[in-house]
């Protein structure tokens, strides 16, 4: 059978059918290729290079910061920016055959009426435009507009109105908290405060929808591409906004009334370290930033730095009992002006006879000269390393310009500021590195890190916590029980017992008064008074500090007296905070 | 074909030669064989099942696009109700500020007051300065002090300007022109006689 004759076609046959399965073979790789391998490149290529569909942004909002019980304090929202197309409008006018509904005249009347223009600079606008160029398509109308105008003015219907969307922020408390609050730039950017340093909580990351339109504009089933927007994140503070908000107006009355170029009050809480409180004055407003001056933008809480006089003799009591070189009855003898054997000169603030002083007395009194000689009981390294462990010379929470403050080292002290250090001078600080080396004095000696941000809940609700704040025990229980006992004589004994005892509770609290300086050193009657405190004693739970900034009616520390009277007595009462019941115990004598 | 295959064909059985005499079973067709009737249901079951296939076809295209419609149309509500919402919000934005509530309450007569008085249950000891409010607020809200809200500020002036153009609407309704006569509103007029 296989003869010549028949071996011819059927090769023939076979090698035909090779080569259409070769051909069909080829196609099928190819098809599955397009079907299945490279489908979504091919999809995207048809949707985009090819123009067929339409993609949009879909923008994520960007986060909410409320306080901790939940106020709004900062939230987004949508603004319109209108703008007019003066082209269109001139060809609506121009044609005869088909005038417009409204007519241009009339519209601007109605347009203006919404925004609040005038309607003859809208038609003057216009027809200026058109003037200098007829093909002119674009004429800012007004920006910023509510969605409530938005609405009104979409109802008109003017097919040459249009208007964009833009995402701001309102801050519904207004200066409450603002300085804390912080406030964005145009582009939506975080430039100061919570805004800033919570911008990766805060940040919305943008979304994109493709899709292809049928010729009646509706959308073809299954064209349809939508990645969503992820919205940021709402931060959560420590701040009572209700409590914030009593402080910031009472230390502007305050500073106002003690004719103060600025002032502060810091509440912390002792058992957590949050900060329940951060006021000042002058304060900024972020919906109207135009409405405060420039140097009102930061936070002077946190970003500006005084000697701290007075209120560091704590510090250095607690050094010094804690170190062991001296207990309740140690006694030096202290004249209202004395020179030291290293040349160094120190002065009382009032003039008195040689005391023999104790620990208490010499804060009660604020005798630089006692503070001096307790103070150099233990060697300069010592008491540095206590001035390090209580936070002083770095930033407490790293909140955006900061200010850390300046603790120059022990070897760099030189034979007067070895002694002007006892009593806060020739260093530098906070009023929150104030009221975070109070709470470790509260806290039985242990300090737990200053926290703002109680947490940051994303989109899909998951809360994320800020690390937990660090613990340690800076001085021991006893040491800080007996600085507190301390602080409560100078508050009992002190010569502002009367204006800033708040009844039922007992206070611990000390001044501080310390000169101004400049370039050229101490300015002459210039002076930054603070005034620190916790409360109650038996129980401390919070810590306040209020700062005045040249005070000119009252220089002295009585300028803080009121306003820090009234801040522990609203924030003792805002958080129910159970009267003494343990009475104080005996006076402490001031002198031998 | 390869000298193995010839040698396999050359050793094959030789075929059986058809036996000489016998009659040829291969006659010529007189008449091609009747077929047989194809049946008419398969062809009816077959063009059924195509049609139903593309009307089932239609159909869910059809039901597809109308609930693309219906998308549309839920969307466009959904963003005019988001539209509303969003306006009602920013009506309220400033409302719920401690600086209005303070005002207000302040028009109210209400005082920010010191300290607070406690009430011990377990022993009726009232703890703390056990006095009343002296009616003296230790702040005062309207005063030089006031925590600025530019959000309540805009409200008011909004307002001042709502009651503005208002005034002047009612101002327009009752200017009378002065050379016209005065209205009749009681009947004509008539000399009072006693």
């Amino acid at each position: 059978m296989t003869t010549r004759a028949t071996r011819g076609p059927r090769r023939r046959t076979v090698v035909a059918l090779a080569v259409i399965l070769a051909v069909l073979s080829a196609f099928v790789v190819r098809l599955v290729d397009i079907q299945v391998v490279s489908a979504n490149e091919h999809v995207e290529d048809s949707l985009q290079v090819g123009k067929l569909g339409s993609t949009v942004t879909l923008p994520g909002n960007r986060g909410s910061i409320v306080d901790a019980n939940g106020t709004v304090l900062a939230s987004s929202v949508t603004v319109y920016d209108a703008q007019l197309d003066p082209m269109l409008i001139a060809s609506l006018e121009d044609d005869e055959d088909d005038p417009p509904k409204t007519s241009w005249s009339e519209a601007a009347d109605m347009i203006a009426a919404i925004t609040g223009q005038d309607a003859d600079d809208l038609r003057a606008g216009v027809a200026a435009t058109l003037e200098s160029d007829p093909a002119s398509r674009y004429l800012p109308l007004k920006k910023g507009l509510s969605t409530e105008k938005f609405l009104e003015l979409r109802d008109l219907g003017l097919v040459y109105l249009d208007m964009l969307p833009r995402e701001t922020r309102v801050y519904p408390n207004g200066a409450v908290a603002g300085n804390i609050i912080g406030y964005v730039d145009s582009a939506g950017v975080g430039q100061s405060g919570v805004e800033q340093l919570e911008k990766q909580c805060l940040s919305p990351v943008n979304g994109e929808r493709t899709y292809l339109r049928g010729k009646d504009g509706n959308i073809i089933p299954g064209s349809d591409r939508t990645v969503a927007a992820e919205n940021g994140g709402s931060v959560q503070l420590t701040i009572n906004s209700d409590l914030q908000w009593y402080l910031t107006q009472m230390i502007s009355e305050e500073a106002q009334k003690m004719g103060a170029k600025a002032g502060t009050v810091t509440v912390v809480e002792v058992k957590t370290g949050k900060i329940r409180a951060a006021a000042e004055w002058p304060a900024m407003d972020p919906n109207d930033l135009n409405s405060s001056s420039p140097e009102d933008w930061g936070t002077r809480v946190f970003g500006s730095w005084f000697e701290p006089g007075s209120t560091f003799k704590a510090v250095t009591a607690a050094a010094v009992l804690d170190a062991g070189a001296a207990d309740l009855n140690t006694t030096v003898s202290a004249n209202g002006r004395e020179t030291f054997p290293n040349g160094a000169v120190i002065n009382d603030p009032f003039r008195h006879d040689t005391y023999q002083y104790r620990l208490a007395g010499a804060l009660i009194d604020s005798s630089n000269v006692a503070l001096s000689k307790f103070g150099t009981l233990i060697d300069a390294q010592t008491r540095y390393d206590y001035i390090q462990k209580f936070g002083f010379g770095q930033e407490t929470i790293g909140f955006p310009r900061e200010n850390p403050g300046l603790v120059h080292p022990a070897n760099a002290w030189d034979s007067q500021t070895l002694y002007t250090t006892t009593f806060g001078q020739a260093l530098t600080v906070t009023a929150p590195q104030v009221a975070g080396a109070y709470q470790a004095i509260a806290n039985g000696g242990e300090k737990i890190d200053l926290s703002l941000i109680e947490s940051c809940t994303l989109d899909d609700g998951t809360v994320v916590d800020p690390e937990a704040p660090k613990r340690e025990q800076v001085v021991s229980e006893q040491t800080a029980a007996e600085v507190s006992r301390i602080l409560e004589n100078v508050s009992v004994q002190g010569g502002l017992s009367q204006q800033i005892e708040v009844p039922g509770y007992r206070v611990a609290s000390k001044t501080g008064t310390a000169q101004k300086a400049d370039a050229g050193g101490y300015i002459a009657g210039k002076y930054f008074t603070s005034m620190v405190g916790f409360a109650p004693v038996d129980d401390p739970q919070y810590v306040v500090v209020v700062t005045l900034d040249e005070p000119t009616k009252v220089v002295s520390s009585a300028a803080t007296a009121s306003a820090f009277q009234q801040s522990m007595t609203q924030v003792l009462k805002t958080y129910r905070v159970s009267p003494s019941t343990v009475p104080m115990d005996e006076l402490l004598p001031k002198f031998e | 074909m390869s000298r193995q295959a010839a040698t396999a064909a050359a050793l094959l059985p030789e075929p059986i030669a058809p036996a000489p005499g016998a009659p040829r079973r291969l006659k010529p067709v007189t008449a091609p064989a009747r077929r047989a009737k194809p049946k008419l249901a398969y062809a009816l079951i077959a063009l059924g099942g195509a049609a139903a296939i593309g009307i089932a076809q239609i159909g869910l295209s059809l039901a597809i696009t109308q609930d693309s419609f219906v998308l549309a149309d839920l969307t466009s509500q959904q963003r005019e109700l988001d539209l509303q919402a969003s306006a009602l919000q920013d009506d309220l934005a400033g409302t719920s500020s401690p600086q209005l509530l303070a005002t207000k309450a302040s028009e109210l007569g209400m005082v920010v007051a010191g300290s607070a008085s406690y009430l011990r249950l377990s022993d009726s000891t009232v703890l703390g300065p056990n006095t009343g409010a002296d009616g003296k607020s230790t702040i005062d809200p309207n005063g030089s002090g006031a925590v600025y809200n530019a959000l309540l500020n805009q409200k008011a002036d909004a307002a001042a300007a709502a009651n503005d153009a208002e005034a002047s609407a009612n101002d327009t309704a009752d200017a009378v022109d002065p050379n016209l006569p005065p209205p009749i509103t009681d009947g004509l007029p008539s000399p009072t006689t006693r």
